[in-house]
Formats: C-alpha cells, structure tokens, sequence
C-alpha cells in the first residue's frame, strides 16, 4: 500500500511539474503578406460573426464544464476525505489530489478570464483598417485558448489518477 | 410690533433666508448623492470588470441568453455523502458517481481546442461554400 501510495504521488508530482504552467510562451507572430491582409480586411465583418459565435459558445461551455469541475472538488472528493477522516482512514494521497485539483479548477477559471479578456479586446480591433494588429491579437487568443486546453487536460489526468487510487483502495479493504 | 426686541420686518426676513439655504441645501443634498452614486457605481463596474467576473457572471445581459443555455447544463446528480462507513459498497458508490461525471467531462473535451479559431474556421480566407451554409445556419 505504502509502495503504490509513493508510486501515485511521484506521477501526480510529475503531472505538476511537468505540465505547461498557464502563463502562455512569448508569441512568435508571422508577418502577413499583402493577400493575406487584403484578405483580412475583406472578410472583415463575417469574420466577426463568427468570432462572435464562437465567444457565446465558450461561455456557454465554460458553465457546463465548470459546474461539472465543482461537482467533482465539492461534492465527491472534499466529502470522501471526510467521510474518510471520520471513519480514522485519512489519506494523505487523496486529500493532495483535493487540494491539486482545486487549485487547477482556479487556474482553469482564471485562464478562461485571461482569455476572455484578449478575446473582447479582438473584437473591438477594426480588422478591415487594422488587419496585422488583428491578425496578431487573434494569435494571442490562441495562446490562451491553449491555456484553457491545457488545464483540462490536467484536471482530467489528476481526475484519473484519482479513479486509480480508489480502485486500489477498495482492493486493500 | 416687537418681538424679544427684534422688529417683525428682521424676523421675517431671517425667515426667508432660511428658506433659500434650505431649498439650496437641498439642490446640494440631491447633487452630492448623485455624484457619490456615480462614483461607488463606477468603482463598482471596474472591480467587475478588473477581476474577471464580467466573464463568468452568465445573468450578464447578452452574455448568455436564456434560450441559449445548454440542454444538459444541470445534469450533476452525483452527491457522495460525507456520512457512513468506508466500504466496499461505498467506494464503488463513489467509483459510479466519478465515471458518471468522467463521461460527461470527457465528452466536451474539445471544448477548447484549437478548431474553432483556425483561420480556415474563421474564414479569414474566404468561406468554402460548406462553411457559408454553416454561417447562414
């Protein structure tokens, strides 16, 4: 037990380390050619329509896949440690997966923030007078949509380590 | 006539006075409320703002109209109680709820992939006739 307590704490300490943190990499933009700027501004409006949908579709999901995280953090994990704490089974892995996942919940929140920020910031930039500085935003909120990504991806690596530590729990019962 | 010794034409006048710095007391009332109405309400938009909640608050006007919201938006049934033993049966309770939500999570993963902001979806190019009866949709 006390093997495969130090086996899932070493990977959950790996998954920390080496996931991408939520500060996004310095951007490295390209620099449009002429057709491709000309192409920006004459697109100009449907492609803020489609921006547009796309930014009522992230809140949307944003919602969903948050109350989902919260369910898991509030309604599951904290009542199983302690549940486990009063039956005297504190578990030291299980209330570090709490605590890990928690914390990458408020980092999904505030990345979803960040990226929202730049996306609004996109939508009042003119496109069809300022195509490059549009151009240039527009990969900046790619970057933070990666951000977003990348924190579900981790909530859902701790989530399933989580899973595999009860399952050993339940056989050493 | 006299009255404690003051003329009735002084009292009278002190009267009025009283009246103008009331009615002007007022106006300045009415002025000072407005202005600090103005000012704890602009603070107020800026710490909204400032913090991000703007983002996540979904009653927001426009944000997220009631029509909008997702079909499957409240389906978290799973609620483990903190009460009880810690068995078998309860960690496979606990194993069920966990799948259930590891579903649905796994479901929208894509929710935030690139896709959606490539140019080609944005149709930064010009649209494929397949994505204008999208846009139209």
């Amino acid at each position: 037990m006390q093997k495969r307590i130090r086996i899932a704490a070493f990977i959950l300490a790996a998954i920390l380390i080496f996931s991408p943190s939520g500060t996004s990499f310095a951007a490295e933009h390209r620099d449009l050619s002429d057709e491709e700027i000309g192409a920006i501004s004459q697109n100009c409006s449907s492609i803020k329509i489609r921006l547009q949908r796309v930014q009522k579709d992230d809140a949307k999901n944003r919602v969903y896949l948050g109350s989902q995280y919260e369910t898991i953090a509030s309604k599951l994990m904290l009542n199983l440690n302690l549940r486990l704490v009063k039956n005297g089974m504190a578990n030291a892995l299980l209330a570090e997966q709490q605590t890990t996942f928690m914390s990458e919940r408020d980092r999904f929140k505030n990345d979803f923030i960040g990226y929202s920020q730049e996306f609004e910031t996109l939508l009042n930039m003119n496109c069809k007078d300022e195509p490059q500085k549009f151009y240039k935003q527009l990969e900046i909120v790619r970057e933070k949509r990666a951000d977003i990504n990348s924190s579900m991806k981790r909530m859902k690596d701790i989530v399933s380590l989580h899973y595999q530590t009860i399952v050993e729990l339940e056989e050493d019962l | 006539m006299m009255e404690d010794g003051q003329p009735k034409q002084e009292i009278e006048q002190e009267e009025k006075q009283k009246v103008i710095h009331g009615g002007r007391n007022l106006i300045l009332l009415g002025i000072g409320s407005i202005v600090i109405a103005l000012i704890t309400t602009s603070i107020s938009i800026f710490i909204y703002r400032y913090t991000g909640d703007i983002y996540l608050d979904r009653s927001r006007p426009g944000y997220i109209a009631e029509g909008e919201k997702r079909d499957d938006e409240d389906d978290s049934k799973e609620d483990f109680s903190n009460e009880g033993e810690v068995d078998k049966k309860a960690l496979e309770e606990y194993l069920k709820e966990l799948e259930s939500i590891q579903g649905r999570i796994n479901a929208h993963e894509n929710n935030f992939d690139a896709e959606p902001l490539t140019d080609d979806a944005l149709g930064i190019y010009g649209y494929t006739e397949e994505q204008e009866e999208f846009s139209e949709d």
